[in-house]
């Protein structure tokens, strides 16, 4: 039986289904109650709960742990998530996962705590110094928050790499029905963590790092790319949109459908790797991608013009409706659609 | 269906959501809450969204509202969000007889206030607005909806205040 969740609370018990036993963070809103849910429940399952001084040690307390191979977590919001970069940047140098929550709010700088999508760029680039990525799944709903965390530290771990899920505010505030898979825990050694022997730790030179990266990444493209794609078969106008915009936009595919437009939406789960194997669907006749998300002046649409380049032929255009600190209402998309018909809306790209 | 609770902080708003979310669950509905959150606080506006479905919900936030619950005068804001024909059920313990209502909408006047006191539950005030909502509005039988009620209240532990809740629920379910 399903059960009413908020979504900082769901995530927060589903990382501890999936085994997660230490975490670390520092209060900031729209997430706070992922670390105040986690700092009774884990005492209660005899895990590790830390609220750190600040968002720089708790990063840090997160490499300290995962270098010993305890599955460990911490989670923040925009600002305090700029605060950890450094250390994001010293888990990758290291090849250590490790798994990481930003319920984003709007910013730049402190912004306010309105829901939005203006931490895509920093996220899906890496965010700190140095060439690397981390893997980034973008649920767009509560259940799917569960699903996705359940799955993440075996994600990391495979390829030694931090896992992110990237949230928004509006997805950690409300609740919706949902339903929790069974404890797991990881019982078998990773192989490579500090565990007081001389073993390798794996370490790789860094005259070898250009090559481990690339490497990785190219291994994390090829099997990570997480999608949905719903009418886009037939479609002339294809939405592009991850989280909670892309709720909207499925159903302004309906209502556009209803009036004779044929609308079609792609859902990236995984936004780093973006999901360009999902453009494959995307039928020769189409007319327009347009990127529907919650940014000032646009970030996913660089990615749906790279994607639509790279897998759509022809010149196809590719337009963006940002809707700043809220979530694009149907309305609103169906709206923007009509302007495109009429010429009003141009293209990005 | 989409309805917003909206009040003063206090005013159970939240809670009054969460019931409705409650029972359209219980009804087998796909369901969204949402809070007003952020810097509120206790006398500041406060509302809560809930939208059920049989199919998928879009964005958890108003977008077209069925059901307006005004505990207050500025509630009466989020008409703008009202669809034509819409019901607004207004506390007119906490609005002005002469508050400025759009006649596109259907206004029910309820005194949430005096009729919870009625009750012997003067923090009930939101229960006795559900009560009249759903008997206006039809959205789920009497017997199901004081089930979902004291069930809610059970799990809470607060057994003790079921009766309470529920005479607060008949006086706003007979006030319609």
């Amino acid at each position: 039986m399903k059960k009413m969740w908020k979504g900082n609370h769901a995530i927060a018990e589903a990382a501890m289904r999936a085994g997660c036993e230490f975490y670390a963070g520092y209060p900031i809103t729209p997430q706070t109650e992922v670390g105040e849910y986690l700092s009774s429940r884990m005492p209660e399952l005899g895990r590790r709960f830390l609220q750190a001084e600040n968002e720089m040690s708790a990063i840090y307390m997160i490499f300290g742990a995962y270098a010993c191979g305890m599955r460990s977590m911490t989670s923040s919001s925009g600002p305090g998530f700029s605060l950890k970069q450094e250390g994001i940047a010293y888990l990758c140098a290291n090849n250590f996962p490790s798994v990481l929550v930003n319920v984003q709010r709007w910013g730049p700088g402190l912004g306010t705590l309105d829901s939005s999508q203006t931490d895509y760029l920093r996220d899906t680039r890496g965010g700190g110094n140095g060439d690397y990525r981390v893997i980034v799944y973008a649920p767009n709903s509560i259940q799917e928050t569960v699903d996705l965390m359940y799955n993440a530290f075996d994600v990391a771990e495979k390829y030694r790499n931090p896992v992110e899920i990237l949230s928004e505010a509006a997805l950690g505030q409300m609740m919706e029905p949902v339903e929790f898979p069974p404890f797991k825990e990881r019982k078998e050694d990773l192989g490579w963590t500090f565990d007081g022997t001389d073993r390798p730790h794996g370490r790789i030179d860094n005259p070898g790092k250009p090559g481990a990266l690339r490497a990785k990444v190219e291994a994390i493209m090829a099997n990570e790319q997480r999608w949905e794609n719903y009418m886009v078969e037939d479609a002339d106008y294809v939405f592009v949109a991850f989280g909670l915009p892309s709720r909207t936009s499925r159903n302004a595919v309906d209502l556009l459908r209803e009036q004779g437009i044929k609308a079609g939406l792609i859902r990236p789960i995984t936004v780093w790797p973006f999901p360009f194997d999902a453009f494959k669907e995307i039928p020769g006749t189409v007319k327009g991608i347009i990127s529907v998300e919650s940014t000032d002046a646009g970030q996913l649409v660089e990615d749906v013009a790279l994607a639509t380049k790279r897998m759509c032929r022809g010149n196809v255009p590719v337009y963006g409706l940002f809707s700043g600190q809220k979530i694009p209402k149907t309305k609103e998309i169906v709206t923007y659609v009509n302007g495109i018909l009429s010429g009003e809306n141009k293209e990005v790209f | 269906m989409e309805v917003v609770f909206a009040g003063f902080g206090g005013q159970g708003v939240l809670t009054a959501g969460l019931i409705l979310a409650e029972m359209a669950l219980e009804d087998g509905k796909n369901v969204t809450w949402m809070p007003a959150y952020g810097p509120t606080m206790r006398g500041g506006k406060a509302y809560s969204v809930v939208k059920y479905a049989d199919g998928m919900i879009g964005g958890p936030d108003m977008e077209e509202l069925d059901i307006l619950v005004a505990m207050n005068e500025p509630s009466l804001e989020y008409a703008a969000y009202l669809k034509d024909g819409g019901v607004i059920i207004v506390n007119t313990n906490n609005v002005s007889e002469d508050a400025k209502i759009d006649s596109r909408f259907e206004v029910v006047r309820v005194p949430c206030l005096t009729l919870a006191q009625k009750a012997s539950n003067p923090k009930a005030a939101n229960i006795v607005a559900i009560g009249a909502m759903i008997k206006k509005c039809g959205l789920f039988p009497e017997e199901r909806a004081k089930e979902v009620l004291r069930q809610i209240f059970v799990n809470k532990g607060k057994e003790k205040y079921t009766a309470m809740n529920e005479a607060a629920f008949m006086e706003g379910y007979q006030a319609v």
